[in-house]
Order: structure tokens, then sequence, then C-alpha cells
């Protein structure tokens, strides 16, 4: 290649429609931040001008840095990322710094700081990981170690862990504590992409005939997807996490069904996970409770009920156009109306202060990042690539839809977090993880030689 | 197969199942979003509105009140700050407890208080788009004022009229459904509840009080209605054309002295020997009182008529009002027989008001104030009109709960209620219940209770008979017979009322 690249290094590639929407993204966040300044100020002012900065600053050394690398990919997941991300930083601003302190040296960070923090160490990831990804073989190729090294994580969280809400998640490191159920996540997918890509077709020719035009899959290969259900399963018993457990059957089922196309199995998969769940539910009183919360919190309004009725009544003080950033979440006697809601109902405050609108419009951008997601599983070169793609972009799909879902109690409310947007380090810097395998996994290789043909032509004219 | 032939038919190409995916995933999308609007639209003002949320709790603490005002513009609640500079809640009288309730910083917040908690914060009326539109506005710092269709003499007087007995009066305009009273007594000390000075010892002296004042019976009791519930058995027999005003029951003058037997129950009445031998029809039998007519009437109906009359009356169902109300009940339900009575026996005793009847004062005084208004149910209202700060009303229209039976039927019994109250013979039992220069209709009831206590002493009516503006029901525990205590207590708040007026 020749031309303006220096040597040793790639031309780099212009990216017009990224650079366009970041503009937009950090517009829209400049508003929001000039929204909650002066909604707490009372005048015309922006909050935290140099957190933002700082963000957007970021967002542009990512844009940057992927425009000198030269690689062609995907110009709408980062913006998409960046959106959301925003928003989580805006509601983190909004919230009383409080909720999250910690010492870094001989600095005091409070919840804002923090998710800056996480937010720009998740961004350095995700353009790292784009730029630097060239080849997947290192994870194809070792697909049982992965899943090996995943199974260890989760027994090293049942073993060590500390439980949290309820919820054994988290293990803790010295000072930091880590959630392994984020990670898990990834390497659940690059193990199920590698193993239905390999299988794929005996999943789909090796059927055994059951009556009519119903067949199932002999039982050796369904004994993975046996182990995943018992693995489901065992999260919720064990953890008593059922947002993992709903998170990581659903990614397998949609990856199953991709690579076998048989809706039959994925509804028996879903039929067998509500069976075994409510056979959960009729002996584990944990389980049980979970679910009479779910379908009435007002029982017990002061009691289990309490986070999911005040959430509830967070997005319908919120509307259809919401009260405003900074302007909702009464606080009484100091204390916001829900509990954890920097972790486990950011959708309800945004719901609040950005209206139905806004919960629309967040979740428009999730469905984005999905659709980029299968966009590049579609182009791929091979089944592991696409499994790959599309089961990356579904866990940060799938795991919005679940926690919002339970935000809005259309299932029963589970501890995970709503991708870019609540608070916590794990799953920022997983999400940055994932975000930067999409866009690696998304390139569309060098740049074509540019317009032989009339270049031909002319020389065919001038001879 | 060959190796390759199964590799290319294994690599068929992802893409239709990928959109499939997709489509999915949007779909689920989708239903969440249904469930924000659920929640955001749909729900948002019930939710929202509620003396829980905490946006009107943080509301209470930053907020002036709104005034609670009635008919003529007087002040019913009002705001005083104590030494603190916190404001607290002051009523201009203690016959107020019931239908205002209270607002505490210590204790919550009921009756009015509570129902229109957030109207009184200045935290919008219910239509979204002056809510959209508040919002580009500078925060309240005052709520808005509650217009009622209460008149303070008349509730003043009420409660006075009622005593010392338990026991409730509600009086509304049959035209509009304004209520002019709603009188519960015993009453409690809401203004000493609503000060934090004196919250503590004003709310356990109401709590501990054995007459429960923090009940409000006008809306929230139930009774055994006695012959009060006759005109309830009238609409249903009439309505469903089982009887009119000639029906008469030959074997009914007999049953007086021996007793009606139904089922082998024997159904005994014999207080208006003086009728004899004559077969009443229905005036007479209203003007009367007579049980064993309108057992048989009852019988005649049948529960499914009587069961869709009461239903059509709004038993069975809480009254659309500004306060929370009880049902009312025709039978406990899931009798085999139709209307849910048990049998027979069942049925001809609810046709005078015992069996398993139970009604709210509430109820009954529609029930007269249906009657009253040519057979169209008028839907209750407490609340007339909004006040802004800025003074700019809005007005809270009447309404109806639609008609219940004819204006020829409702006349009819109209009459045959005049008659209760100033016939020759109804007046042996009502007279109290008469107001000189107009002409009031009626109906006392005396609703045995069991046991050895004095019965309950039940009114209802309207007056003026030919253009009715005031309908009433009269409850007093205890009270003895209608004619007794209720009918004279209506007959000295309708004299009240009649004086008041120009």
């Amino acid at each position: 290649m020749t031309g303006s690249a220096l040597p040793g290094f790639p031309r780099p590639v212009p990216r017009w429609r990224e650079l366009g929407l970041l503009a937009v993204v950090a517009g829209a966040l400049l508003l929001g931040g000039l929204s909650l300044g002066t909604t707490r100020t009372g005048r015309l002012a922006l909050a935290h001008p140099a957190g933002l900065a700082t963000y957007l600053g970021a967002l542009a050394a990512v844009h940057v840095a992927l425009v000198l690398a030269g690689r062609r990919v995907d110009e709408v997941l980062l913006p998409t990322v960046g959106m959301l991300g925003g928003i989580g930083l805006l509601l983190a601003e909004r919230l009383p710094q409080d909720l999250v302190v910690q010492r870094v040296g001989s600095a005091t960070l409070g919840l804002a700081s923090l998710q800056l923090l996480w937010l720009v160490l998740a961004l350095a990831i995700a353009g790292l990981v784009a730029i630097a990804v060239r080849s997947d073989r290192w994870l194809r190729l070792y697909k049982y170690s992965w899943a090996a090294l995943g199974l260890g994580l989760l027994l090293l969280t049942f073993v060590f862990g500390r439980e949290v809400n309820g919820s054994i998640l988290t293990l803790d490191l010295g000072p930091v504590s880590w959630q392994p159920s984020e990670l898990l996540k990834v390497i659940l997918v690059i193990f199920f992409a590698g193993y239905l890509a390999e299988n794929r077709v005996l999943l789909a020719d090796a059927r055994v005939h059951v009556a009519g035009r119903l067949t199932l899959l002999p039982a050796p290969y369904l004994l993975p997807a046996a182990l995943m259900l018992a693995l489901a399963l065992g999260i919720v018993v064990i953890q008593r996490d059922l947002g993992a457990a709903l998170l990581f059957f659903s990614v397998f089922l949609c990856l199953f069904y991709l690579a076998s196309g048989s809706k039959v199995d994925v509804l028996l998969g879903i039929a067998l996970f509500l069976l075994g769940f409510a056979v959960l539910a009729l002996v584990f009183a944990t389980v049980r409770e979970r679910v009479a919360t779910w379908l009435d919190p007002w029982a017990d309004p002061l009691g289990t009920g309490y986070q999911t009725i005040q959430a509830l009544h967070a997005f319908a003080r919120g509307g259809l156009l919401g009260t405003g950033l900074g302007a909702g979440l009464p606080a009484v006697a100091g204390q916001l109306p829900i509990p954890a809601v920097h972790t486990d109902f950011p959708l309800a405050a945004l719901g609040e202060e950005l209206g139905m609108t806004g919960v629309v419009a967040i979740l428009g951008c999730y469905l984005v990042i999905v659709s980029r997601g299968l966009r590049i599983a579609a182009g791929a070169a091979d089944d592991v690539r696409a499994l790959l793609a599309a089961g990356l972009a579904l866990v940060i799909g799938v795991q919005a839809v679940i926690i919002a879902a339970g935000n809005l109690k259309l299932i029963p409310l589970t501890g995970i977090t709503l991708p870019f947007i609540s608070y916590g380090g794990s799953s920022l810097l997983v999400n940055g993880l994932v975000v930067g395998l999409l866009l690696a996994f998304s390139d569309r290789g060098p740049v074509p030689p540019a317009a032989p043909r009339r270049a031909h032509r002319l020389g065919r004219k001038k001879a | 197969m060959t190796a390759a032939g199964m590799g290319r038919r294994g690599r068929r190409p992802l893409g239709a199942r990928v959109v499939r995916l997709g489509v999915a995933l949007a779909i689920a999308f989708g239903g969440v979003a249904l469930g924000a609007g659920y929640w955001q639209v749909l729900r948002a003002d019930d939710l929202s509105h509620d003396p829980s949320d905490a946006g009107v709790i943080a509301a209470a603490r930053s907020t002036v009140r709104g005034r609670i005002l009635d008919r003529d513009g007087r002040v019913l609640a009002t705001n005083r700050r104590d030494p603190s500079g916190e404001l607290y809640r002051v009523y201009a009288d203690r016959s107020l407890s019931a239908p205002l309730g209270y607002v505490s910083s210590l204790y919550g917040s009921a009756g009015l208080e509570a129902a229109d908690a957030s109207v009184l914060l200045g935290l919008g009326g219910d239509d979204p788009l002056s809510r959209a539109l508040a919002k580009f506005r500078a925060p309240t710092q005052r709520g808005d004022d509650l217009r009622t269709s209460l008149s303070l003499t008349l509730q003043r007087l009420a409660v006075r009229l009622l005593g010392a007995d338990r026991g409730a009066v509600v009086a509304l305009d049959p035209r509009t459904g304004d209520v002019l009273a709603l009188a519960s007594t015993p009453t409690f000390d809401a203004s000493g509840v609503a000060d934090p000075a004196t919250a503590r010892a004003a709310f356990s002296a109401a709590l501990d009080d054995p007459g429960q004042p923090l009940l409000d019976r006008a809306t929230q009791g139930l009774y055994v209605p006695g012959s009060a519930f006759k005109i309830v058995t009238a609409i249903a027999g009439f309505s469903s054309g089982a009887i009119n005003a000639a029906t008469a029951f030959p074997q009914q003058p007999g049953d007086e002295t021996t007793g009606l037997l139904v089922d082998g129950f024997r159904i005994v009445d014999g207080h208006h020997l003086f009728t004899g031998s004559e077969a009443l029809d229905f005036a007479r039998a209203t003007e009367v009182s007579c049980n064993i007519w309108y057992a048989l009437a009852g019988l005649r109906t049948g529960g499914a008529a009587m069961d869709a009359a009461a239903r059509r009356l709004g038993f069975g169902a809480p009254i659309p009002f500004d306060l929370p109300t009880a049902r009312s009940q025709l039978t406990n339900g899931g009798g085999p027989l139709p209307g849910g009575f048990a049998d027979d026996v069942e049925l001809a005793n609810a046709a005078y008001g015992q069996g398993e009847v139970l009604v709210t004062p509430l109820q009954m005084a529609l029930v007269a104030a249906t009657v009253a208004n040519g057979g169209v149910e008028p839907r209750p209202r407490l609340v007339t009109g909004l006040v802004s700060p800025s003074g700019a009303v809005s007005n809270v229209p009447a309404a109806t709960l639609g008609r219940v039976l004819s204006a020829q039927d409702a006349a009819t019994i109209a009459g045959a209620m005049v008659q209760a109250v100033e016939g020759v013979d109804g007046q042996k039992f009502t007279e109290g219940a008469q107001v000189a220069g107009v002409t009031v209709a009626g109906k006392t009831g005396t609703a045995q209770l069991g046991g050895t206590g004095e019965p309950n002493s039940w009114f209802i009516g309207f007056a003026p008979a030919e253009a009715p503006t005031i309908a009433l029901a009269v409850i007093v525990e205890h009270g003895g017979s209608g004619g007794s205590r209720a009918a004279p207590l209506a007959g000295d708040l309708l004299r009240a009322y009649f004086a008041g007026q120009p």
C-alpha cells in the first residue's frame, strides 16, 4: 500500500459516519448536562463539566485510534455505546455521590468519579481489543479450556463469594470486588459458538423422528444443552441469581436456534426452563418468595415489595415526558425513594426523569447494538465468527431486556446490571470487552484497490 | 453422503435465521416498551397521585396545602404554622372529621385529605396535557383549593342531631349528586391529630374510643337496612314488571295474623292491625310498611330481578365517589338460587330489608335520590371545583350513574313514599319527618339486629316531593324504631335546610 501512510503504519481510514454520530451523542450529552446543571443550580450551568469533557475526550480518542489503525470496522456501535454510557454518567452525577465511596490512594472518589473511571477504562479496553484482535483462533481453538475457566470462575464464586442483596455474586479481591458472572457470560458465548459451529451439521441433520413433523435431536447431542440447563438452574439455586441464569440460558437458546434452525428445540428449551423453575419455586422458599414478590409486591409494601413498588411509582411519576434530569426522585428526609437505584433500578430513575420517551429511546439504543451484532453475524466469514458476533451482541441485548422487564415488573426482578448504564466496574469493563470484540469481528478487511475498471478503460482509449 | 456434501449442506446461510432472531429480539424490546407505557401512561395517575407516593410525601413537606372550602366558600380546612415553622392543618369543626379526614406528619392521612392529596399539593390534575405543560412552569409552592358541595351549616346540624348516638347522615342534591352533609358520629379531633404538638394524644384518643370514630360510617359503615330497603324491592318489582301500583295479595290480610309461611319458616308482622282485612295495594303497603306484602312482592319479583336492580343501584361494587366506599350487598352470594339467595326464606326476608342485606348510608341516600330524580341515579360528588393559587377555577362536572327505572315508576314509588310520611296511616309512624309547607317523601326502617339490643333506626327520603332538591338517609345505631328517632332527625334537618333556602 502506498499514499499517506507512514512507513510501518497502516494507512488511516476516515470514519465520517462514526464522527457524525459521535457529534450527535456529544450534543445530546451536553444538553443533558446543561439540563441537569440548570435544574440543580437554578441558573444556566453545565453539570460537572470536567467529567463530561473527560468522557467525550475518551470517546474521541477511541475514534481517532480506530481511524489511525486503518481497520474498516463497524461505525455505529461506538456512538451507540457512547450514548448509553453517557446517560449512565449523567445519572451517576445526578444521584447522591455518597452512594458509592472508594479510597484510591489519597483520593476519595464518589459515585460519578468512579463511574467515569470505569467508563474510560471500558472505552480503552474496547478500543484496544478492536484494534489489536486480528484473529479469533485463540478463542475457537481452546473452547473447552475457556469453558473450564468459566466453570472455575463460577465455582470460585460459589465457594468464596460474598452475599449481597440475597444473591452470591461478588468476589472480593483485595480492595476491589468483582462479579465473575459478568466475565462468565463472555466465556460461555465463546464456548457455545465453538461447540455449536463444530456440531452444526450434526445438529441439523442427525434428527430422530418422533411423530408427524416433530423431530428431536438424539440424546448424545442434547447432553450439552441439558448441562447448560442444569447450569442455569444451578445458578438460580446456589447463587440465587435468576437474572444470570435467564441470561445464559436465553443466549444459549438463541445461538442454538441460529446453529440448528429448529424452533421446536427452542420452544422445548423454554418449556423445560419454565418447568425447572417452577419445580425450584416449589422446593426452595427463597425462589418462591421472589416469585410472590413479583406477582404481588403490594402484599408487603414496606418489606419485600418496597423496592419494586417504589420503582413503579418512579416510572409513573415520569409519565410520558419525564420530570427532567435532576428534577425527579423526590428525597424524603434525605433518602432516595428507591434503594440500590444506581445498580438495580437505573431504568426506573431514568424513566422518571426522562419519561417513557427516554425509556423507549434507551431501549432503542440496545436494539441498535443487537441489530449491528446480528449484521456482523450475517456477514461473517464462517460459523464460529457468526455465532460469536451474534452471541456477544445478544449478551448485551438480552441482559438489557431482562433487567428492564424486571424493573417494569414484567418478569421477576433480577440483580443483573443494565449494560453501560448501571454503576459497576465488572459490568462496564466486560461490556467494553464485548464491544471491542464485536468491533474486531466486524472488520471488512483492507480497503480494496481504488477503481481499477475506470483506469483500465482510460488506458484502452488512449491506446 | 460424502464429507464434502455434508459440509455443504450444513453450511446453510444463517441469513434468514439471523433476521428471525432479530425480529424476536425487537418484539421482546417492544414488549418492554409496552410495559413502560402501561406504568408510565395508563397507571401513571393512580400511582403518582397515591398518598404513599414519594412525590406526594415530598411535596407535602415543601408545599402549602390547598384549603378545603364548603359550597358557600366557607373555609373548612386551612393551614397554621407551629413554632418550628412547620405547617399543619386546622379544621373548621369536629363535625367534618369523617368526610375531610386528617393529614398528619406522624399518622399519614385519611378522608378527602388522602383521596385528593395530589390536587391539594398542586401536583396537577388528571389530564396529561396540563401535567406536561406544568413542567415548563416554576414548581408550585401552593396547592389548589378544593371547593366542596358540603354545607357547613347542615353538616354541623347533622352531627349535633345525632348527638351522643352512633350513626350517620347523608344528604345530597338528587339533581346533581352534590353531597350537602356527610356526617358520621362519634367524631374525632382531626385538628388535634394534625397539630404535631397534640397529635399523639389526639390520635390515640380516637383509636381507643370504643365508638370507632376513625370509621366513616356514612361511606364505610354496613348496616341492616330494615324497611327502608322496601324502596329497593319496589324499584326491582316495578322495573321487572312483577308488581305495579294495583298489585295486592289476597292472602296478605290473613297472614297478618297467622304469619306468612315460606318453606316452613313463618314471617310474622302484625304491627298495623288497624288495616284488618284490607288487601293492601302498593301505596298502602308502603304507607303502613307491610312486611307480608313486601315479602310476597319480593318472592314474585324473584332473586334475579332483585339482584339486577340492586346492582343497577350500585350494590356489589364500591360507589364511584371522592371517598372510598364499602360495597353494599343483597346476599352473601354463593347461594344456589338466582341472585345468590340461599333459599326463598332469605329472599322473602331480604325483600323487607332483613336477611343478609347490608347497606351503606350513602347507598341508601342514593336509592332515595334515584326515586327523587325520576329514576336516574346521580353520581355523588363531594368536590365541585378546583381553585388554583392564581384564582383559576376548574369545575368538576356533575354526572349520573345511569337510569335505574322509568320516570313513571319513579313517580309511582315517590307517591307511595309521600303517603308514608303525609298519609293518614303513614304519619302514625313517620310524623316526625314532616315539614310545615313542604311535602316530604320518605320511608322509615327499623332494623332488627337479633339479640336483645334496640333496633337500628332508619329514614330515607326527599323533599319537596313535587321537585326534590334534597335527598337523605339517616341511620341511628340502636335508635329504636325508624319513626321514633331517624324520622324526627330528618325532619329537623329538612326544616333547617328549607329555612335556609331563599
